[in-house]
């Protein structure tokens, strides 16, 4: 069984080197209430959620006094101050999430809007990126159509080489490792 | 080289921002690229991608049918276009056919190679580049100067005038509001855009997949928003697995940019849900061309062949001396640096490459750094070779290669014309001056005068072992011969200490760099095989010069230039396995000089690592240590293996380049306060010394082997 506390630790040092923000936390009920205040604390006034199992968890449990929107999203996602949507696996020495994202409103909110919220199991966390390319490849007979990794938030050097954060994508991302997603976790 | 290249370099020199932009990037490069490869073993990384690469460019053609395959299985559109022009009349067809009005695109090199941009105006159709740097440049009208950041030869002044144009509004010089107004301006574009156009970083064969790598998000919106995808792909781009694709993400982020990994590495297979023109969602009219446009023939070709394995990161460039000083509008407009070259050669135009491969100074950085292994200054070497081939050589220059150069009476007889000729010019055993034609070469810079008597008549005078261990034969070479015959002396002075015999057979010639760096193989050639005549008539043990560039002609070229004669083949392998530079050689036979019985004499001495010593012969550690085992203070400098801008006829050819990094070398060189500045090349000693000497600078310059000498006694 794989350190996931070392693993997560060496996540949360490299994706925060990139500018990202790493939580952690038990349950999807607590991935709510943190969901809740990240939201607050921005002031942020539109989500825009890819439903999935993980996400739809978290929007029930959260006391959000915003508008939410689950449809029409290439609409919706565009003026959403947040997006959120679940990733599939995180890999700790780069800080990089890893998303099967053929789903277009998984791109869609995970792409325009001002910051992006991403769930994740903290069990799928892996070490490095060989290994979840290796892992991507155990299913390449059958491989997702659009897949992403993802690191950090979008970024660009490219007037006079300094280093800005949010380009065309996000401006922030903030990535919330969840324990016990309940159901089917294997602890 | 021509005019029209040569007004581009006296452009780029004397513009303070871009000189100014790539100087810092080039310090800065190495640190982050270091950092993001701390950890990993690169020779082990870049292994596994040049053999990756040389295996799927082998089968390209099938490759690309498997991948066709597999991506149309997935519901994509393959097309594979044998020429730019098929491969742009493809597009546009899509493009006329879906009545598209504008398209997006993500940074595409295969793009910018056909000019599609322009094809698409022509046709009416907007297309608007859509990372930042393309963006930039397309509003300013201009082409890239580097492949991975486009605009660094750009202020955040000059970006702002132009975004203030384009929106109409007046902006201020302030980069993060710059990138938001980039960021609304092109957000529109994408959310109604009718196409998006993408490049790809590989293309995977067994499973149809494009893999693209950005920072900005601007593909994945380019391949998202638009109903309708078209990715431009070379050739070149194919792997044959999806476990490839994680070679290549290994090294291209870090080489490129000194990332551990992009913000996003998008995988695209076959056709994807998408918010179609009324708005539904349905499929996205998906369609990748993989084009071929003079790839098949580079992998046809037994040399260039290796330039395939190249995978886009343009480190060759951020380690390039010649492209920190001049960026990349002096190689055309659009693969730019020592690989551009090659590039274009095969893909746009051989005529433009032939003339831009003199701007490579031969320093073989690039080669340490290349992810794909590729020898990318020895394939510039074949394609001088080919120009010279295709379009001959001056007479002049041709009689001094070939008649002179093997000659070595002939050689020395003009010389000593010259030696006399030159007086008025000497002062302190330096020329200050030149007449007219050759006073570029005086240019910050005093030549050493040549030798009054050269080495090879002073040969009686040198001293031997009471017993020998071993008879060396001694190769001077052109510098060492004529104005540095000391450096001989002081090589047997330290051989005789190792109770080793030295011998000069006189039959030996130059050692032919300087005619096979012109192109003239043949003349290379005929100097190969009488020098191995000569020193197998003298019957030596062991072979050495204390020039890094005889050496590495004596003990690679040679057995390269005649691998194909069966008469000297074998003899020019037995030769080599016998050649040494001199330091190595001291360093291997006296236990890194502990043996030498050195006198220890305080001396405060800096190091310059000779690019031929270093990189050719990977000669690095040795000089080091034979200078602390004489009881010298090692003050390294910044940027040791930074070449001193010599290269050979280079810095008379083009002194325009060659003296503003010698420049820098000088200034690296005083802020360690040495006295003494200590290299193992000649050549260097003489550009070096002679930059130090015109900046009247009281630093001395030796060469190891005088070091040495200094510590024993006769």
């Amino acid at each position: 069984m794989a350190d996931f506390d070392k693993l997560f630790e060496q996540f949360k040092t490299a994706a925060e080197a990139v500018s990202a923000q790493v939580y952690r936390v038990k349950d999807l009920n607590e991935a709510g209430s943190l969901l809740s205040t990240l939201v607050e604390e921005d002031g942020a006034k539109k989500l825009a959620a890819a439903s999935s199992p993980m996400v739809d968890k978290c929007l029930n449990t959260a006391n959000l006094n915003i508008e939410v929107k689950t449809d029409d999203l290439r609409k919706n996602a565009e003026d959403a101050d947040f997006g959120l949507s679940e990733l599939d696996m995180a890999v700790a020495e780069i800080g990089s999430l890893q998303q099967d994202c053929t789903d277009l409103n998984k791109r869609l909110v995970s792409m325009l809007p001002h910051t992006h919220v991403a769930i994740v199991r903290t069990d799928s966390l892996v070490a490095n990126l060989l290994e979840a390319m290796a892992k991507i490849d155990e299913i390449k007979d059958n491989i997702p159509g659009y897949m992403a990794f993802i690191t950090g938030p979008s970024r660009t050097a490219d007037i006079e080489r300094v280093l800005t954060i949010g380009v065309h994508g996000p401006v922030k991302l903030k990535v919330i490792f969840v324990d016990n997603p309940g159901g089917d976790s294997n602890e | 080289m021509s005019n029209r290249i040569r007004a581009k370099i006296n452009k780029a020199l004397n513009d303070d921002n871009l000189r100014g932009a790539l100087g810092r990037f080039a310090n800065d490069y190495l640190g982050s690229r270091a950092k993001a490869y701390k950890g990993r073993n690169f020779e082990d990384l870049r292994d596994i991608i040049a053999e990756r690469k040389n295996c799927s460019a082998q089968k390209m053609e099938e490759l690309a049918q498997q991948f066709k395959k597999n991506a149309e299985a997935r519901g994509a559109k393959v097309f594979i276009a044998k020429t730019a022009e098929d491969a742009k009349k493809y597009i546009l067809d899509v493009a006329l056919a879906n009545k598209v009005e504008m398209v997006v695109k993500s940074k595409s090199m295969a793009s910018e190679e056909i000019h599609l941009n322009k094809l698409l105006q022509e046709n009416g159709i907007t297309a608007a580049e859509t990372d930042l740097g393309e963006w930039i440049i397309q509003l300013a009208g201009q082409t890239p100067s580097h492949m991975v950041m486009p605009a660094i030869h750009m202020t955040r002044d000059e970006v702002a005038d132009y975004f203030s144009k384009e929106t109409n509004q007046n902006l201020s010089p302030d980069i993060p509001q710059l990138v938001q107004v980039a960021r609304q301006e092109l957000r529109e574009k994408f959310l109604t855009a009718g196409m998006g156009i993408s490049g790809a970083n590989a293309a995977v064969a067994e499973t149809g997949t494009l893999a693209i790598v950005t920072n900005e998000g601007n593909a994945r919106l380019t391949t998202t928003l638009p109903p309708i995808h078209v990715a431009l792909v070379g050739m070149e781009k194919l792997v044959e697995k999806f476990t490839d694709v994680g070679s290549v993400l290994e090294c291209l982020p870090r080489s490129a940019t000194g990332q551990q990994l992009t913000s996003y590495v998008t995988m695209i297979t076959g056709a994807n849900p998408t918010n179609l023109s009324d708005g539904t969602v349905g499929t996205k009219d998906m369609h990748i061309v993989l084009m071929d446009n003079g790839r098949t023939q580079m992998r046809d070709d037994e040399k260039f062949n290796q330039a395939l394995q190249c995978i886009r990161c343009a480190s060759c460039l951020n380690v390039c001396p010649i492209f920190a000083l001049v960026g990349g509008h002096v190689y055309g407009d659009v693969y730019t640096g020592g690989i551009g070259t090659i590039l274009t050669a095969f893909f746009n135009d051989f005529d433009d490459a032939g003339e831009l491969q003199n701007l490579c100074i031969g320093c073989e950085r690039c080669k340490e750094v290349c992810p794909g292994k590729i020898d990318i200054p020895g394939l510039i070497l074949e394609l001088r070779n080919r120009v010279t081939a295709k379009q001959g050589m001056p007479t002049s220059q041709k009689f001094l290669l070939n008649t002179v150069l093997p000659n070595r009476k002939l050689f020395h007889s003009m010389l000593k014309v010259g030696s006399k000729t030159q007086k008025p010019f000497v002062s302190d055993n330096k020329i200050r001056h030149l007449p007219l034609f050759l006073a570029g070469m005086t240019e910050g810079r005093s030549l050493p005068a040549l030798a009054e008597t050269p080495l090879r008549d002073q040969l009686y005078r040198l001293a031997k072992p009471k017993k020998s261990k071993a008879k060396i034969g001694f190769f001077g070479g052109c510098l060492v011969d004529f104005v540095y015959p000391e450096l001989g002396k002081a090589a047997n002075k330290v051989l005789k200490n190792m109770d080793m015999e030295m011998v000069y057979p006189l039959e030996q010639a130059c050692c032919g760099v300087p005619a096979g760096h012109l192109g003239a193989t043949d003349a290379h050639r005929k100097m190969a095989k009488q020098n191995i005549e000569a020193f197998e008539k003298a019957n030596v043990d062991y072979v050495v010069t204390v020039c890094p560039t005889c050496t590495s002609s004596l003990k690679h070229e040679f057995v390269e230039l005649l691998k194909d004669d069966p008469a000297w083949a074998d003899r020019a392998e037995k030769f080599a396995d016998n050649v040494f530079d001199f330091v190595e050689f001291v360093a291997k036979n006296t236990n890194d000089g502990k043996d030498l019985g050195l006198k220890s004499i305080k001396e405060s001495v800096t190091y310059h690592d000779s690019c031929h010593l270093r990189r050719h012969l990977g000669v690095i550690e040795e000089p080091r240590n034979l200078i602390k085992e004489g009881g010298m203070e090692l003050k390294e400098l910044q940027w040791p293996d930074r070449c001193c801008g010599f290269g050979g006829s280079y810095s008379i050819r083009y002194p325009e380049l060659s003296q503003p990094i010698m420049d820098a070398k000088l200034e690296d060189i005083t802020n360690t306060g040495a006295e003494t500045l200590s290299t193992a090349c000649p050549g260097c000693m003489m550009q070096i010394g002679g930059g130090l000497d015109n900046k009247k600078s009281s630093i001395n310059v030796k060469h190891v082997v005088e070091l040495l000498a200094d510590r024993l006694t006769d």
